[in-house]
C-alpha cells in the first residue's frame, strides 16, 4: 500500500463516519427474543470458520432465529472493526481479541454485559478481567489462551534431564543442559523483539511477579520485579542459549521437530499443529508448567463475546451468547476448535477433565493474569517490545530499557 | 513497493499543487446557454469526477483538515468533534526520534537503492538491445518477471535466499567455508538485504523504459560514432546516455517517489526490525494510523512526505534537466 492508498482509506474511514448521525449509548428497545429476526455476528480466524457450524445448529432448536456469520481476517479485523464502528454498522454480536476491547468500549460502541444473565465466578478471573473496562463487563467471555513450556522429552534424556524444569533456575540449566549434552543449537527458544515481544515475556513478568500496568491503570513496567525478570529474559541471549536474530514469520514447531530448538513457551493451539504437521514427533514432547519464579504466572489471552450498543436484537443476541459461553455450548466448541473454554464450568467433564495436558493448561489458566483492558494497549505494549528488544540485542541495561519505557508509557495512560 | 504505484502518489501530489489542472472555469466567457455538445462532454467525465472527487480530493482535503487534530478511536464515532490542535502534531512529528530515524531510513533507501537500480536497469537494456539476439525474450522476460509478481511471492523467495541457517546464500557460502551474514537479523546488513531486494523487483521497469528509449535512437548516430572510432563504452557514455536523457530522468523521478514511498518491503520481511534499523516513514504512518490509531499524527506524518517528495521531485527535474540546448 502506498501513501495514496494510505490516505484513501484513513479517509474513507472519515467519509463514512461523515454520514451518520450521532448515535451512542442503547439503541430502541429492539426486538423481542421470540420474534422473527436475523442475527448478525462477526468472528475472527478459525473460530470465525467454525462459527457457523454452530450457528446452523443453534437454528435448527430456534425456528425463528437466522444466524448470519461473517469469518474475518485477524489482520484486517482491527480495521474493518474501526470502520463499523464510525458507520454504525457494527454487527449484533462481535468478537473481540483481547487487546482491542478497552479501545471499542472506550468508544461506547458496546453493549455492558448483562450481570444477571452471566455470572463472573463461571469465569476464569483472567478471562473476565479481559472482558472489563473501566470496572463495567462488556464482553462475556468466550475462549482463553495461555503460555506453557513445551519440551523435547528424548532429548532430555540425552541431557540429562529427569523432569521438566520446576523453577526459573532450573530452566536456565536445562537450556544449558540441552546445548552442551544434547548437540541441540539453541537452549530455549523466546522472541528477540519486533512486534509482540511482550507475549514471550509476560510469562517471565508474571512469574516475578511483575505487570506492565498496575490494577489502577498505571504503568508499573520499571518495578524491580520486571526488571529482575527482563535480566532474566535478556541472560539468555548473553549466554547464546536463545537466538538473537529476529526472524519474521518465524516458526517455532520446525526447529522443535529438528531438534535445533529443544523448548520453547506455546499456546494450546501448538498442540494440534505439531501432532498434525510432525507425527513422527509425538512421544518425543510434552508440555509443562511454567518454571516459577516468585510463583509460576503465565498470560491469559483470548476472546470475548460483545453485543453492539446500536443493535436491535439485543435481547436475541443475548441468548445466543448465552449458549456459546455456558459450559455445555464450551464443550461442544472445545470438541470443534480445540479452543479452551473460558467458563470453568466446561472442565468439569469429559477429556477437559481428565487428560493430563489438559490439566497442566487448566493449572497455568486458573492462575494467568491478563492485561487491563486499556484503549492504548496496542501502542504501550509496543513500547515494552521496544525495551526488550534493546537488552536482548545488548544495547542497554533491562533498568534503563525499562525506565524509558516507564517514562513513555506514563506518557500514554494519562 | 512498486513503481506503478507512483505516479499514482505524484498524480495526487500535482493536483494539490496550485498549478495543478483545477478547472479553468473561472475564467470568464461570453454566456452562453449550456448547449449540447457542451452537456455532452460534462455528462462524459462526469464519472470520472465522481469517482476522483469521492476517491482522491476528498481523502485529500480531509487528510489535511485532520492533521491539524488530535483525531483518534474516540473520534470514529463522532469525527466532526474531534479536537483541533492547530500544528502540534508537525512540531511533536520533528521532536520524535522514531520518525528522525524513519526520515533517515528512507533516505538511506533513496540514495543507494536509486541509482542501483537506474545503473543496472539501463545496463540491462543495453545487453538486451545490441549485445544479446537470442534468448532476448527470455532474458526480457526474466528481467521483467519481479515487477509483476505479488510481493508475497517475492518475500517467500528471499526469505529463502537470505535465512541465515539454510537459505541460499548461507548454504553457498558453506560450501566454500564461509559464513554468510544474518540479512535480516543484524541491523547492518538489514536495510542493504532489502534495498538488494528493491532493486531487483524494480529494475525491470527501468529496463523497459530505456529499451523504448534505446530503439528510438537513429542507427545512423551509432555508425558515426563506430566510425569516428569509438569504443563500446565512449558509444554508451557519449552517444546513449545523452540522447536517452529525457527517459533516464523520468526514470529516475518515478524511482525515487516510489521508493520514498517505501513500505512493503520493510513491511513483509523485517516489520521495521531489527531495533527499527529498516523502519520507513510510510510503514510508521501506517502504524500510527492503523495499529495505534494516530490519525490526526498520521496524516501530519502524510503531509511531511508529501512536501519532501514534491521537493525532491521539483529539484531533480530542475537538474537533470538538459541544459544543453
Amino acid at each position: 500500500m502506498n501513501r495514496a492508498a494510505a490516505i484513501g482509506s484513513l479517509a474513507l474511514t472519515l467519509a463514512s463516519a461523515l454520514t451518520l448521525t450521532a448515535c451512542g449509548g442503547s439503541g430502541g428497545a429492539g426486538v423481542a427474543a421470540d420474534a422473527k429476526q436475523t442475527l448478525t455476528v462477526w468472528a475472527m480466524g478459525t473460530e470465525g470458520e467454525k462459527l457457523g457450524d454452530v450457528a446452523k445448529a443453534y437454528q435448527k432448536s430456534h425456528a425463528n432465529i437466522t444466524v448470519k456469520v461473517t469469518p474475518i481476517g485477524w489482520d484486517v479485523a482491527h480495521q474493518k472493526l474501526v470502520a463499523a464502528a464510525a458507520a454504525g454498522k457494527l454487527p449484533d454480536v462481535v468478537q473481540m481479541g483481547g487487546s482491542y476491547l478497552g479501545e471499542f468500549a472506550d468508544m461506547g460502541v458496546l453493549e455492558p454485559v448483562d450481570t444477571k444473565t452471566f455470572a463472573e465466578g463461571d469465569f476464569f478471573p483472567a478471562a473476565w478481567q479481559q472482558g472489563t473496562y473501566d470496572g463495567k463487563a462488556y464482553g462475556v467471555p468466550w475462549y482463553v489462551d495461555t503460555r506453557v513450556l513445551f519440551y523435547r522429552t528424548d532429548l532430555a534424556k540425552k541431557a540429562g534431564i529427569d523432569k521438566a524444569p520446576a523453577t526459573m533456575a532450573e530452566l536456565q540449566r536445562d537450556a544449558e543442559a540441552y546445548r552442551t549434552k544434547a548437540g541441540t543449537k539453541w537452549g530455549l527458544s523466546i522472541q528477540p523483539g519486533g512486534l509482540d515481544t511482550v507475549q514471550s515475556f509476560y510469562p517471565f513478568l508474571y512469574s516475578a511477579g511483575g505487570a506492565i500496568l498496575d490494577q489502577d491503570g498505571k504503568a508499573a513496567v520499571n518495578s524491580a520485579a520486571a526488571v529482575k525478570a527482563l535480566e532474566n529474559y535478556g541472560s539468555y541471549f548473553k549466554k547464546n542459549l536463545s537466538e538473537k536474530s529476529v526472524r519474521p514469520g518465524y516458526d517455532v514447531t520446525k526447529d522443535f521437530n529438528t531438534g535445533a530448538v529443544p523448548m520453547f513457551f506455546g499456546g494450546p493451539w501448538l498442540t494440534s499443529l505439531l501432532d498434525d504437521n510432525y507425527p513422527g514427533l509425538k512421544g518425543k514432547w510434552a508440555v509443562a508448567p511454567v518454571p516459577a519464579d516468585q510463583a509460576s504466572v503465565s498470560m491469559a489471552g483470548g476472546s470475548s463475546l460483545a453485543i453492539s450498543a446500536d443493535s436491535d436484537h439485543k435481547a436475541a443476541a443475548k441468548e445466543f451468547v448465552a449458549s456459546l459461553t455456558d459450559a455445555k455450548g464450551q464443550s461442544d466448541w472445545f470438541e470443534r476448535t480445540n479452543d479452551l473454554p473460558a467458563n470453568t464450568g466446561a472442565w468439569k467433564s469429559g477429556t477437559l477433565a481428565t487428560d493430563p495436558a489438559m490439566k497442566i493448561w487448566r493449572t497455568q489458566m486458573d492462575t494467568a493474569k491478563s492485561t487491563p483492558a486499556q484503549p492504548k494497549l496496542t501502542e504501550i505494549t509496543s513500547k515494552v517490545d521496544t525495551a526488550i528488544e534493546s537488552v536482548t540485542q545488548g544495547k542497554s541495561t533491562a533498568k534503563a530499557a525499562l525506565d524509558k519505557a516507564q517514562s513513555e508509557i506514563d506518557g500514554l495512560v494519562q | 513497493m512498486s513503481l506503478t504505484t507512483g505516479p499514482a502518489a505524484s498524480a495526487a501530489a500535482v493536483d494539490k499543487s496550485p498549478r495543478g489542472g483545477g478547472s479553468s472555469g473561472s475564467a470568464r466567457r461570453p454566456r452562453r446557454s449550456l448547449s449540447r455538445h457542451n452537456l455532452t462532454g460534462w455528462l462524459f467525465s462526469t464519472p470520472f469526477l465522481v469517482l476522483f472527487g469521492v476517491f482522491m480530493l476528498f481523502p485529500i482535503v480531509a487528510t489535511l483538515l485532520m492533521s491539524f487534530t488530535d483525531f483518534g478511536a474516540r473520534d470514529v464515532t463522532r469525527p466532526l468533534e474531534a479536537d483541533f490542535v492547530g500544528l502540534d502534531n508537525y512540531t511533536r512529528l520533528f521532536q520524535d526520534d522514531k520518525f528522525l530515524t524513519s526520515l533517515f531510513n528512507t533516505a538511506y533507501f533513496v540514495v543507494v537503492g536509486v541509482p542501483a537500480t537506474i545503473v543496472l536497469g539501463l545496463l540491462a537494456a543495453v545487453l538486451l538491445n545490441n549485445g544479446i539476439d537470442r534468448a532476448r525474450t527470455v532474458f526480457r522476460i526474466g528481467f521483467y518477471a519481479p515487477v509483476v509478481t505479488t510481493i508475497v511471492a517475492v518475500a517467500v523467495v528471499w526469505r529463502f535466499v537470505l535465512d541465515p541457517s539454510d537459505g541460499l546464500i548461507a548454504s553457498l557460502a558453506s560450501e566454500v567455508g564461509l559464513t554468510a551474514p544474518d540479512f535480516l537479523g543484524s541491523e547492518t546488513w538489514a536495510m542493504p538485504s532489502l534495498i538488494a531486494m528493491a532493486v531487483w523487483r524494480n529494475l525491470g521497469t527501468v529496463m523497459v523504459l530505456c529499451i523504448a528509449g534505446l530503439q528510438a535512437i537513429p542507427a545512423e548516430v551509432r555508425e558515426a560514432a563506430r566510425l569516428d572510432g569509438a569504443s563500446g563504452w565512449q558509444e554508451l557514455r557519449r552517444v546513449t546516455v545523452p540522447l536517452l536523457r529525457p527517459t533516464l530522468l523520468y526514470a529516475t523521478v518515478i524511482t525515487t517517489i516510489g521508493y520514498l514511498n517505501v513500505f512493503e518491503e520493510p513491511f513483509v520481511m523485517t516489520q521495521g526490525g531489527p531495533s527499527d534499523a529498516t523502519l520507513t516513514v510510510s510503514l510508521d504512518m501506517y502504524r500510527e494510523g492503523f495499529n495505534f490509531f494516530h490519525m490526526g499524527y498520521a496524516s501530519a506524518m502524510a503531509y511531511v512526505l508529501f512536501v519532501v517528495i514534491m521537493g525532491i521531485t521539483v529539484l531533480q527535474l530542475r537538474l537533470l534537466k538538459d541544459n544543453t540546448r
